[in-house]
């Protein structure tokens, strides 16, 4: 492309060509880091599960903790590896996420302050709470990205969530831990299941392009 | 009675640049090189005029240890861009 003058109609072409070529919704590999988030709690919850089945100590529950170090890795990378360039959906599905984040870290503080002043284990609430937040996060993803599959297979998983609500409630039952298998099979619906959705589209899409 | 086409935007290579950054919130060199087809230099050259026009902002640092360069419409930019599409249908509606 060169710096010259255009006629009227090649102008108008020119703009409808350019905004055509940077429109995308999908582009390939779009859903690997559900796949990684995904991937990383299932395993997480597995093992921390067998860990406590093994064991019969509730410690590695701490565990979950891990995820804020994959957390940190992450967002290291992600800054490290600028994209080339941000679309207005990126860009609104980054925010999102970024929002979702700052809830479950407050809510982690917080519960783990409570903990602290009442004497009582209130953490066990994070995860239902997780649960509720990437659901969310997901079906709003899903929203963005006019992907039906990510809209509602969060709605299966929430499912889990009030029920571990329902549980806390109850004066007569307690969190087992059954729980954390429970949590992995929330996330295999809500993140990986979607993710390969994502990237199958994605690769369709971008194939015919 | 034609309204007149603003210049910095009636050329191929910075009116290709305009419409890609009106569709996204940003794109780096890179990105615009590779749409645009442009060489290097000469698509500085017009990221430069555009960005003291006022028409897009321009941000350099460094990711790693590699410079990078990212652009973005200003909301001057923007309402240029609306009058210069709006030049052109006058144009076109009245041939």
């Amino acid at each position: 492309m060169e710096d010259r003058a255009l006629n009227e109609k090649e102008s108008l072409q020119l703009i409808s060509q350019m905004i055509q070529s940077s429109k995308q919704n999908l582009e390939v590999g779009r859903g690997n880091e559900f796949l990684l988030w995904g991937y990383t709690t299932t395993i997480l919850a597995f093992a921390i599960f067998v860990l406590e089945w093994v064991t019969r100590q509730d410690f590695w529950s701490f565990g979950w903790l891990l995820l804020f170090v994959f957390w940190a890795g992450m967002t290291y990378f992600r800054r490290s590896k600028k994209p080339q360039v941000v679309t207005y959906t990126s860009k609104a599905i980054n925010q999102v996420w970024r929002v979702l984040g700052y809830m479950f870290i407050i809510t982690v503080i917080v519960f783990f302050a409570l903990t602290y002043a009442f004497q009582a284990s209130l953490t066990i609430i994070c995860m239902p709470l997780s649960l509720l937040y990437i659901g969310i996060g997901v079906s709003i993803t899903g929203i963005i990205l006019q992907e039906r599959c990510m809209i509602y297979t969060p709605l299966v998983a929430f499912v889990i969530a009030f029920y571990m609500l329902g549980v806390l409630a109850a004066p007569n039952i307690t969190p087992d831990i059954w729980w954390n298998l429970y949590f992995g099979i929330a996330i295999i619906l809500m993140q990986i299941v979607p993710g390969h959705v994502l990237n199958c589209k994605a690769k369709k899409v971008c194939s015919k392009n | 009675m034609f309204k007149e086409l603003d210049p910095l935007l009636h050329s191929q290579l910075r009116l290709a640049v305009m419409s890609i950054l009106l569709s996204v919130d940003e794109a780096d060199f890179v990105y615009l090189k590779e749409k645009t087809e442009a060489t290097a230099g000469n698509l500085s050259v017009q990221i430069e005029k555009l960005s003291t026009a006022g028409y897009i902002s321009v941000e350099k640092d460094f990711v790693g240890r590699k410079p990078h360069t990212s652009c973005r419409i200003t909301p001057l930019g923007r309402k240029a861009f609306e009058d210069y599409v709006e030049a052109l249908k006058s144009y076109i509606s009245n041939q």
